[in-house]
C-alpha cells in the first residue's frame, strides 16, 4: 500500500520530537450491502474505505492522527502532526523495516467482492424468501447480505512490516410477526471470515425459518415475570454473557486504568470451579479470527479463566506498558480511524461436564433463554444486563411456554460465581462489539449452562 | 487530487456514462480528542477524514457507491459502480434528486473553529483536577477529556443543486469515579458548547455527586410503580425509540405509528418538537441529505400525532411534501429519515412536584442495555436501571440493580406530568435528543 522509503520517512517524522515508538497502520477496504425488504432488492450501498492512521507512544502517554490523504506531502503532514503534541528530542534509534508473513489459515475460496451482485442476491432470496413463507402471521422481514474485504498493512519503528487482508461474509435476516396491532421480533444473522462457501455449511433456508419461528412464537408468548430465580442459558449467542458480564472487565483498557473489578486479581478465583474461558483468535474462519492484530501481533489463543481461577487479561501493547505485561494479541480497530486498543476476538466458555437433559432437569422453576440479543456493561461496576430474543419457562424440570420481553441484569463478579452448572455441546455466535476502539466483529460462545439465581426483568 | 478536482472528474464521468439524473454527496469530519488520566495526557488525537457518495438514476432505479479515494480511476469507477448497482434494485419506489428552487432559512449559530490543542489539553486537565478537589473519595480511575470535531457537507447534483454548509460540536466532560468500602462507583457529566467557556467546577461537582449518591444503594423491590425519568433518561428513552416516527419505517410495517397521523397517541400534556434550527445549538441544519430545506415543527402537539418524519421517496409516496428529515448516518450510507433537535417540550412544574404527584414510586435516573432491551419494532423495553426511591413525595435513598420494563407506546399515553427543566443528551450525528422529568403512571420494576 504504501513504499518502505516512505514509510521510512513517515516513522523517522513520527518520531521527531521524542517519542519512544511509532506506527503506521494503512488500510483499503471495499464492502458492499445488499438489502431486502418487501421482498423486493432495495438499496445496495458500496463503499472503498481508505486511509492511514499514525500512531506514537512515549511512556504511557499515546498520540494519534489519521487522514484518507494518503499522498507523500498527506503521510509526512500527518506525522507531523502526532509529532507536534511532544516537545522532546529524537532518540537517534534507527529503523530498519524487516517484512514478517505470519500466514493465513483462514483460506477464502469464493471472495465476494469478485462476484457480480445477482449471485449474493439469490443466496439472500433464498434465506429472505423462507422467513416470508414461514408462516401467515409473518407480516414483513428484512434481510441484508453484507461483504467485507479488509486489507491492513502495519509498520512501526520497531521494524515490523506486515500486511494482513481479511474477508468477511455475513446473512441477517429478521422478521416481523403481526396480530391485533401488535408486532414482535426474531432475528438470525450468521457471520464467518469466508467468502460465498460459507453457505454450504449453513444454509440461507434455515437462516431464515429460524429468524420467523422466532417472531411467531414470541408473538404467541406472554410476558416473563420478573423475579430472580435459576436461568438456563443455550449454547451459540447465549455466549454474549460472558462477553458482557467478563469478558469487557478483562480487557487491559479497562485493567490497567484500575477501572475493572477484576483489576489485580490475576490467580485469585473470580468465577466457580466449572468455568474455563478462552479467547482465541486462531480459530479458522471464525468471524472474530485475525493472522494478526492491528498493532502486528500475532493472534492467540489465551486462557483467561482456568477452573474459576483468572489466569490472562486481553492485552495491547500501551495497556501492556501500564500493566508492565506483554501484549497478547488482542490489539484491534474499526478502521484506521481508531486508535487501536485491547479487544476481544472469540471468547467463549468451555464445554463442561453436565449433561443437556441434567441442566433442565435440575429447574424446579426458572428460565430457559434459547436466544439472546445483545448487551452492555459498566466495567467500573460490573453491572452488566442483556436482552432475551427467546425465552421459556421451565417448571418442575420442563421447559414450558414461551415468554417474551425478558431481561438478565447483574454484576460480573457476581454471576461468575453462579454458573453452576455447565453443559458439553460448544458452539458459538457472531456479534458486532463496540467500544472504544469502535465497531469489531466477534465470536462468543458456551455450551448450554445454568446461571442459580440471577435478576430477570419483566413484567 | 483534491475533492473538487475529484467532483469535476465524476461529472465527466457522469456525463460520459449518458447518465442525466446524479448527485455528489461529499462529507468531511475534522476531529480531536484528549484524553486526561491522573491530571496528565493519557491520548490526544486528530483526525480529517470523510468520504464522497455518487449516487444515479439509472432505468429508475437508485444506485450508490462511496469512496475514501479521489482520483481520476476511482472517479470512473465509484459511476459504474452506482450503475451496476442500480440495475440489481427491484424495489418499485419512485426515486427522485431534488432540484434547486427552495429557500433556506439562514443558521443563528454558526459552527466553530476546532481549538488548539493546548486549549483542550489545559481545560481537561483543570476539569480532572477540579475532580479529585471534590471530594477525598475520588480516585484514579477517573478520567476527564476535551473533544472538537467540525463536519462538512457538500451537495452537487445534475438539477442544479450545489449546497455547502459546517457544523461544529465540542465539549468538556468527566467520569469520576470514587471508592467507598472497597467499591467503585462511576458517574459522567459533561458540558457542550465552546471548551474555553466551559464550566470545569461545575461539571466535576456533577459528576463526582453523582456517584456519592450511589453510595449504600438499596434494592428497589419489585411490582408495578409509578416512575419519574430524569430529563436525561427520558431523552435516552426518545432518542431510541425515535426511528418509531419515521415515514419510512411506518411505511414498511416496522413502526407501529402507520397511519396514526391526526389521531392521539400520547397523553395531552405531550407536545414533541423536531428544530433543526434550535437556538443553543451548533448543529443547525438549513439542508437535510437531500437538499431539501428544513424547518422547525411539532411532531406530536396536545397528545396528537401532526406528522410522521418523511424524506422525499415517503412524502411521494402518501402525496404530501417532503419534511426535510432526509439524513444519512454515514456518508456512504444510502437516504433515511432523522430528527435534529427532538424534544418533549417542558411544562410548567418542578422536579419536586413531579415526586410529589407521584406519592411513592422510583426515580430513575441511570438507564443501561438500550441497544439490546428496547425493540423499536414492538416498543417493549426491559432495561437495567438506577435511580432513587419516592417515599411520600420525596426523592430519598438510592436504588440499584433493578430492571424497568414496559411498551413505549404506552408510556407516552401514561404520561401524568411534565417538568420544566429540559436535558439534553450528547447528540449523535446530527439528531440531539432531549427531555424535561415526566411522570408515568406506571412501570414494572424487578429487582
Amino acid at each position: 500500500m504504501i513504499s518502505k522509503s516512505i514509510l521510512n520517512a513517515v516513522l523517522a517524522k513520527a518520531l521527531s520530537t521524542g517519542a519512544d515508538f511509532a506506527e503506521v497502520f494503512a488500510e483499503r477496504t471495499l464492502s458492499k450491502n445488499i438489502s431486502m425488504i418487501d421482498s423486493k432488492v432495495s438499496e445496495i450501498t458500496d463503499s472503498l474505505l481508505s486511509g492511514v492512521g499514525i500512531r506514537i507512544l512515549k511512556g504511557t502517554k499515546s498520540v494519534y492522527a489519521s487522514t484518507t490523504d494518503m499522498s507523500y506531502s498527506g503521510l509526512i503532514n500527518c506525522a507531523a502532526q502526532v509529532a507536534s503534541a511532544l516537545s522532546g528530542v529524537p532518540n537517534g534509534k534507527s529503523i530498519h523495516l524487516t517484512e514478517t508473513l505470519f500466514g493465513d489459515i483462514h483460506p477464502i475460496r469464493i471472495v465476494p467482492s469478485s462476484v457480480p451482485n445477482a449471485q449474493k442476491i439469490e443466496l439472500l432470496k433464498e434465506g429472505y424468501f423462507s422467513a416470508k413463507n414461514y408462516h401467515p402471521e409473518i407480516s414483513q422481514v428484512m434481510g441484508s447480505f453484507l461483504d467485507v474485504d479488509h486489507n491492513i498493512m502495519i509498520a512501526n519503528s520497531d521494524g515490523l512490516y506486515t500486511e494482513d487482508r481479511q474477508v468477511r461474509t455475513r446473512m441477517s435476516i429478521s422478521a416481523i410477526a403481526s396480530k391485533d396491532g401488535e408486532n414482535q421480533t426474531g432475528a438470525c444473522s450468521p457471520g464467518r471470515r469466508m467468502g460465498l462457501e460459507m453457505f454450504d455449511e449453513i444454509s440461507p433456508k434455515k437462516i431464515g425459518e429460524q429468524a420467523a419461528k422466532q417472531a411467531v412464537t414470541m408473538l404467541h408468548a406472554d410476558y416473563c415475570p420478573a423475579g430472580k430465580y435459576p436461568v438456563a442459558i443455550e449454547n451459540g449467542f447465549g455466549g454474549v454473557i460472558f462477553h458482557e458480564a467478563c469478558g469487557h472487565s478483562l480487557e487491559a483498557t479497562s485493567v490497567a486504568l484500575g477501572q475493572s473489578v477484576f483489576s489485580n486479581k490475576l490467580g485469585l478465583q473470580i468465577a466457580n470451579p466449572k468455568v474455563t474461558a478462552v479467547d482465541d483468535g486462531t480459530i479458522p474462519n471464525a468471524w472474530g479470527s485475525i493472522n494478526v492484530d492491528d498493532e502486528g501481533n500475532p493472534s492467540r489463543r489465551n486462557v483467561l479463566i482456568e477452573n474459576g481461577i483468572l489466569k490472562s487479561y486481553m492485552i495491547d501493547k500501551l495497556g501492556g506498558r501500564r500493566m508492565g505485561m506483554e501484549a497478547t494479541g488482542n490489539c484491534r480497530r474499526q478502521s484506521y480511524a481508531w486508535e487501536p486498543t485491547s479487544r476481544m476476538t472469540n471468547t467463549m466458555i468451555l464445554a463442561g461436564q453436565d449433561k443437556n437433559e441434567d441442566i433442565i432437569a435440575s429447574m424446579e422453576y426458572g428460565l430457559y433463554a434459547a436466544d439472546m440479543g445483545g448487551g452492555s456493561v459498566n466495567p467500573i461496576t460490573g453491572e452488566f444486563n442483556f436482552s432475551v430474543k427467546e425465552g421459556y419457562m421451565v417448571r418442575d424440570g420442563k421447559i414450558c411456554e414461551p415468554v417474551r420481553g425478558a431481561s438478565l441484569i447483574g454484576k460480573g463478579s457476581e454471576i461468575l460465581m453462579n454458573i453452576d452448572m455447565v453443559g458439553t455441546d460448544l458452539a458459538t455466535g457472531q456479534g458486532m462489539c463496540g467500544s472504544s476502539s469502535g465497531s469489531i466483529p466477534t465470536d462468543v460462545g458456551q455450551p448450554l449452562l445454568r446461571v442459580s439465581s440471577i435478576t430477570v426483568g419483566g413484567r | 487530487m483534491n475533492y473538487n478536482e475529484f467532483k469535476q472528474a465524476v461529472i465527466e464521468a457522469a456525463k460520459e456514462a449518458g447518465l442525466t439524473d446524479y448527485e455528489l454527496y461529499y462529507s468531511t469530519t475534522s476531529e480531536i480528542n484528549t484524553e486526561i488520566y491522573k491530571e496528565d495526557v493519557k491520548s490526544f488525537s486528530s483526525s480529517k477524514n470523510g468520504g464522497a457518495c455518487f449516487r444515479c438514476i439509472e432505468s429508475g432505479k437508485m444506485g450508490y457507491a462511496a469512496t475514501e479515494k479521489y482520483d481520476e480511476e476511482e472517479a470512473k469507477n465509484i459511476v459504474i459502480r452506482a450503475m451496476d448497482n442500480a440495475l440489481s434494485i427491484e424495489s418499485e419506489d419512485e426515486v427522485v434528486l431534488y432540484g434547486a428552487g427552495d429557500s433556506y432559512q439562514q443558521v443563528t449559530k454558526k459552527a466553530e473553529a476546532l481549538p488548539s490543542a493546548d486549549i483542550m489539553i489545559e481545560k481537561a486537565i483543570a476539569c480532572n483536577k477540579a475532580t479529585y478537589e471534590q471530594d477525598s473519595r475520588v480516585i484514579d480511575a477517573t478520567e476527564s477529556g476535551a473533544f472538537a470535531s467540525n463536519v462538512t457537507v457538500s451537495i452537487y447534483n445534475s438539477k442544479g443543486l450545489d449546497l455547502n454548509h459546517e457544523v461544529s460540536l465540542s465539549g468538556v466532560y468527566t467520569a469520576a469515579v470514587i471508592e467507598e468500602k472497597g467499591e467503585m462507583l462511576d458517574s459522567l457529566d459533561f458540558q457542550l458548547g465552546n471548551v474555553e467557556e466551559a464550566d470545569i467546577k461545575k461539571i466535576a461537582k456533577k459528576a463526582v455527586e453523582g456517584a456519592v449518591e450511589q453510595i449504600g444503594a438499596l434494592k428497589a423491590g419489585s411490582g408495578k410503580m409509578k416512575v419519574v425519568f430524569s430529563g436525561k433518561m427520558m431523552a435516552t428513552m426518545l432518542s431510541t425509540f425515535a426511528e418509531v416516527f419515521s415515514a419510512e419505517n411506518a411505511q414498511k410495517g416496522l413502526s407501529l405509528l402507520k397511519g396514526k397521523e391526526n389521531t392521539t397517541v400520547a397523553s395531552d400534556i405531550v407536545t414533541i418538537v423536531d428544530d433543526p434550527f434550535y437556538f443553543d445549538s451548533s448543529l443547525q441544519m438549513p439542508f437535510d441529505a437531500e437538499g431539501v430545506a428544513t424547518y422547525t415543527k411539532e411532531i406530536v402537539k396536545d397528545g396528537e400525532l401532526t406528522t410522521l418524519l418523511h424524506n422525499l421517496k415517503t412524502a411521494k409516496k402518501v402525496g404530501i411534501k417532503s419534511t426535510g428529515n432526509a439524513s444519512k448516518l454515514t456518508y456512504s450510507s444510502s437516504v433515511s429519515i432523522l430528527p435534529y433537535y427532538f424534544y418533549i417540550k417542558p411544562s410548567g412544574q418542578t422536579k419536586e412536584e413531579l415526586f410529589s404527584l407521584a406519592g411513592d414510586g422510583i426515580y430513575i435516573t441511570e438507564l443501561q442495555g438500550m441497544h439490546a432491551g428496547a425493540n423499536p419494532k414492538t416498543g417493549d423495553f426491559s432495561l437495567g436501571a438506577s435511580g432513587f426511591l419516592i417515599k411520600d413525595g420525596k426523592k430519598e435513598s438510592c436504588v440499584k440493580g433493578f430492571t424497568v420494563a414496559g411498551n413505549f407506546y404506552k408510556l407516552l399515553a401514561n404520561i401524568e406530568a411534565i417538568s420544566n427543566d429540559l436535558e439534553f443528551i450528547l447528540p449523535k450525528g446530527l439528531s440531539c435528543f432531549g427531555a424535561p422529568c415526566v411522570l408515568v403512571s406506571e412501570l414494572s420494576i424487578a429487582g
